[in-house]
Parts: C-alpha cells; structure tokens; sequence
C-alpha cells in the first residue's frame, strides 16, 4: 500500500472518543440541561404544535377546541385570499433591508466616535445606550401615536417625488418613509453600539501603532484592522437588529397576526394566525440567512488549501480502489470465461 | 485608538476633542428625545394633552395626572402594593435564573464540546427569530398540563428562556480565549471553577446588558398576567396600570395613562444607572487581548 493510500485510509477510520472526550461530553450536557429542558418544553414543543394548528382549522367552541384538518389549506388562503398580508410583508422585507444595514453602520460610528478620548464620555454613552430601555416597552407605542417617532417637518412627498425618476415606486416610497422614521431607526441601535464598543476595545492597540509606524493612515487603519477585527461582531449586531425588528411590538405584522388569532371569523382563527406566523418566520429566517451568507467570515486561504488538498486525496484513493475492484471483477470475469470454454484451446493468454 | 484603563473619562480636555463632541452633541439631542418626552408628558395638564399640534415641552406642569391615578389606585379592590410585591418577585426570580441558566449554556455550547451542540444552537436561533405569539396557546396548555396557572410560576417559566439573550452571551463567551481556560484546566479546575472563575467574571459585560434585556422583557410583559393568570392578586405592576389606565374613562385616562409610563419607565432608568458602570466599561479592564 502506498503512503497516500494509508492516509486516506487513516482520515476515514472512525475515531473512538477516549473517556476524558467522554466526561467532557457529560460536564457539556450538564451545563446546558437546565436550559434544554426550558427550550424543550417552551420553544421546541409549542413550535412544533403551533405548526400542527397551522395545518387545522381551529374553532373554539363552548365544548373545547374544534379542530378540522385542511392541510395547507391555511397557507395557500393566506397567499392567495388575504389581502392585509401579502402587502405588509413586501413593505416589512423592503424597511428591514433598508433599515439593517443603516443602523449597523450607524453603530459602528458611534461606537468609533465613543471609543477616543473624549471628555464626557461615560455621559455620551449613558445617553447613547439610554433608548434602549425605552423602545421595547410600552412607552415606545405612546410615542409612535403622539407622532413623536417621526420627523414631521421631513417632506417626504418631495423625496418620494425625486427618488421616483430613477427608481421603481415602491423602493421610492420605502426610502422616504425611512427618512420620516429616522429617529426610531437611530434609537433601535443601543445594543448595537455597546457590542461595537466592546468590541473596538478589544483590539490591541500596539497594532495601530504598528500600522503607523510603518505609515498607515487612520483610513487604512480602519480597513484592514479595525473592520476585519469586528466582522464577526458586525454579523452579529446584523442578526441581532433583524430579530429586533421583526419581534418588535411595533411591527405591523404582529398586530396583524394576534388580530386574525383573536377574531371569531369562520375562517381565520387560531390555526389562521399560527400559519401565518410561521410564513412570517421563514421570511424573517430568510432575510437573515441572506445577510448572513454575504457577511460570512470565509476562511483563510490556508484552510482553504488543505480542504483542498484533502478532498483531491479521498477522490485519487477512490480512483485506485476502483480501479482494484474493476481488476478483481475482470479477473473473475475472464475466469468465468475460461471455465465456459473448458474445452477450447484458447486459455486466454492469446496462444494456442 | 483603544483606551485601556479603569477611567472612561480622559484626565484632560484638549481641542481635538472638540470635532467629536460637535458631532456628537446633535446625535445625542435625538437620542434624548423619548426620555425627555416621557418626563414632560407625565406632567402636562389636560389641555396641553390633547392639544394639536401636539407639543414636545410641558407648559404648565402639574401633578394631577398622579392623584388621578393614585385616586383611581384607592378604589380598586386590591392595594396597590400587592401588584408592586408581585412584580418585584417575578422580575428579581426571572432575572437571576435566567441569566443563570444563559451564562452557563452559552458556556457549555461555546467551550465544551459534546455531541448534538451545533443542533441545539440551531434550535437557539430559529427560535429567536419565531414570532412569541404564535405559541400562545400551546404555552397555555403546557402551562395547564403541569398546573401552574395561577401562580407566580405562571409568570417566571415562559420568560426563563430568552434566545436572545443566550445568542448574545454566548458571542462573548466565544471571545474569551481558549488558552486562558487551558491553562486553568492545566492547573487543576473544575468545569465549575473555570464558569465561577473565568467565564463569568470575563463576561460580566454581556451579562449586564442581557440584564437589562431580561428586565425589560419581564417587567413590561403583560402577556402573562392576559392569558396564564386569572387570580386578580397575582396579576404585576405592568397589567395594573395598563388596565388604570384603560378602564376609566379615555379622556382622563390619557392623563393616568402619561402618569402611569413615567412610573414604569423609572425602574428602568434605576436598574440602568446601577448597572451602566458594568455595561459602559465593556471589556476594556477584563485583560482580554
């Protein structure tokens, strides 16, 4: 057997876990039972019968629940019949797209702008952070009625207007509103701004100096120190702010979903609502598997190789041991053959 | 560049500072905006309530919309402390053992390796992004099934597992470098040791903020107190003033309703301010490199 082949042959022998893998195992599944369990019985279970009465019809009845199957009965009226969902969603994806990445970058500012030596800092970080505490609750909703989230002043009709000669309507309208409801996005992005910050200060500071010693400029300090650094908290702050938005009580998805939940029409009802929260759920799944996908970190070039070089090794001692067991099964073949011609003078060696 | 040290305020005041606070004065005029709207609409008289267009700033401040309430909280059945203590129980419970149960998950699935980690995490994240109330009722029945309706159990059970929370602290666990946890592991400690030890005094930022989160997530939850509780005596703080604010007339109950926001907002603006020092200081003292 050649080298290559017992390498190959090593990578795919199954390793057996040695008792300290197997005790780290344990001490693992120990530490996060307490939370398994709590997942078990209030995240996984309920989702998992929430999607049962996604395919039913549910009426509730003085005797009790009604349930009738329809299948996807529930998702395609939704698609197709409901006139308040399909609209809302196409205006949710389209503010959510926009919206992200404005208060990421908006965050990543300011944490910049708050990580330098300022006086007054921990005053401008108090303030910064301080929406945070506001926005979730109830008190967000009073603002929003009292008009006091939006920037009435703002013109939109005149933005929509000039967007509208180089882009399609409905982006148009999306990007104005945007501009109208600057402010709430600005006070979404607290949490944002703290992780940011965390992050920024972890970066060692004698790399900066390196940097400059060797006469990099603050721009280019910043992209190729300070971004690569943050990535995978950039991604983070992204997934963060989408699951923000989108559970976010001020989301005109939700009202609509605990409204059709609570209405006593013959059609909608609670397995109505439950359908539509899951389509609600694999949009919002989508939108960040979508963000997730272009801000990846990809591997260095490295791993990339030896991923390589190990992949071409399987595929040559594939190759060889096809090539031994075609050998084997010509072998029998021509065996096969010579027993048939038992009296023939031909004995396959090409000479009478 | 990356300040390092306890202080967050730099010794002295130079002039270039001077751009970034000009760039950051206007911002935090907007940032400020809620809060001071909530202060002001607290005290607005009735007229200046419904006035349009609406104003920004209290003209003439009074306390009335306070006595309305605590008039309105005096004829209600129930004292207005019972729904204080309540509150106070369910949250200061869920909090601790939330942020319990979190830490120690997201220290297991970050830093221990064992098998069906990687599902569990992505069960983690497909929950965060569900909408809460579409489980509504199936937590309603798991809620009937183990008979805790009607307890403060009703309160604290559906809110221990915050998936946020936990997707947040375990990226800072992440961040806690491998060889530091080797090398206490070299020097004899336990799992136990190394969570106390190492993982938690190394995170206690992300845990502040996930405080903070938890904390807002349970002291305005209103749900609970809705559909899992009927018993009026075990109903929180939250539900009370909402329903002060509601039954009475809509008329006076813009007024109660300002009233009642101020008084919910400030536990938070307490809660904050004890924990702002641990969130602002983030990991700058922690000697994580």
């Amino acid at each position: 057997m050649s080298k290559k082949d017992k390498i190959a042959k090593k990578s795919s022998a199954k390793i057996k876990p040695g008792r300290l893998a197997r005790r780290e195992a344990i001490t693992g599944l120990l530490f996060v039972t307490p939370w398994i369990i709590g997942a078990c019985i209030f995240l996984a279970y309920t989702m998992g019968t929430s999607f049962w009465y996604a395919l039913n019809n549910i009426r509730m009845t003085p005797m009790g629940k009604k349930f009738t199957y329809v299948g996807t009965g529930n998702f395609t009226q939704i698609l197709l019949a409901d006139v308040d969902f399909t609209p809302q969603l196409i205006e949710y994806v389209t503010s959510t797209v926009l919206s992200v990445p404005i208060i990421v970058v908006f965050a990543l500012i300011i944490a910049m702008l708050l990580n330098g030596p300022i006086k007054f800092k921990g005053f401008f970080r108090l303030i910064f952070f301080l929406p945070v505490i506001v926005v979730s609750g109830p008190v967000m909703g009073m603002l929003a009625d009292q008009g006091a989230a939006t920037i009435s002043t703002i013109d939109t009709q005149a933005i929509t207007a000039a967007m509208s000669g180089f882009l399609p309507e409905s982006m148009a309208t999306a990007i104005s509103e945007l501009f109208g409801s600057m402010i709430t996005v600005l006070w979404y992005s607290g949490v944002q701004i703290l992780i940011f910050l965390s992050a920024l200060q972890k970066i060692d500071s004698s790399m900066y100096e390196a940097a400059q010693m060797d006469g990099g400029s603050g721009w280019e300090c910043f992209w190729k120190i300070t971004l690569p650094t943050i990535k995978p908290m950039i991604l983070l702050n992204v997934v963060y702010t989408i699951v923000f938005i989108s559970g976010n009580e001020q989301n005109t998805i939700i009202t609509l979903i605990q409204n059709s939940m609570f209405s006593g029409t013959k059609e909608k009802g609670y397995g109505y609502a439950s359908a539509m929260a899951w389509l609600y759920s694999l949009v919002v799944v989508l939108i960040v598997v979508i963000f997730a996908a272009l801000l990846m970190a990809r591997k260095d070039v490295y791993e990339r190789q030896v991923k390589k070089a190990k992949r071409d090794m399987k595929k040559e001692a594939r190759l060889v041991k096809k090539i031994e067991r075609r050998g084997i099964r010509n072998a029998k073949k021509i065996e096969k053959a010579r027993k048939k011609r038992k009296y023939s003078t031909y004995d396959g060696s090409g000479d009478y | 560049m990356a300040y390092k040290g306890h202080r967050i305020n730099p010794k002295g005041f130079e002039k270039s500072q001077i751009k970034i606070i000009l760039l950051l004065l206007p911002l935090i005029i907007f940032m400020a905006l809620p809060i001071v709207y909530i202060i002001n609409h607290a005290f607005k008289p009735m007229e200046e309530l419904f006035a349009f267009p609406p104003n920004f700033f209290v003209r003439n401040p009074t306390l009335d919309n306070f006595t309305a309430l605590i008039k309105a909280s005096r004829t209600a059945g129930i004292p207005m402390s019972r729904y204080v203590f309540n509150s106070l129980i369910i949250t200061s419970v869920t909090i601790v053992l939330s942020l319990l149960f979190t830490t120690m998950a997201a220290f297991a699935l970050s830093k221990i390796r064992f098998r069906a980690k990687y599902v569990l995490m992505d069960i983690n994240q497909a929950a965060m992004m569900f909408v809460a109330t579409a489980v509504l009722i199936p937590r309603y029945l798991v809620m009937t099934f183990t008979g805790t309706i009607n307890t403060y159990v009703a309160h604290i059970l559906p809110l221990l597992a915050v998936p946020v929370a936990l997707f947040l602290v375990k990226q800072f666990v992440d961040q806690v470098p491998d060889s530091l946890l080797e090398a206490a592991y070299m020097d004899g400690a336990s799992d136990r040791q190394v969570y106390t030890k190492i993982i938690i005094p190394m995170i206690k930022p992300a845990i502040a903020t996930a405080a903070i989160m938890v904390f807002q997530q349970v002291w305005t939850n209103m749900e609970t107190s809705n559909y899992f509780v009927n018993d009026d005596s075990l109903k929180t703080l939250t539900f009370y003033m909402n329903t002060l604010a509601n039954a009475n007339n809509t008329v006076a109950g813009q007024g109660m309703s300002a009233a009642a926001a101020l008084i919910m907002f400030i536990p938070n603006l307490v809660l904050f301010i004890l924990l702002q020092n641990n969130v602002m200081n983030t990991m700058a003292t922690s000697g994580i490199k």
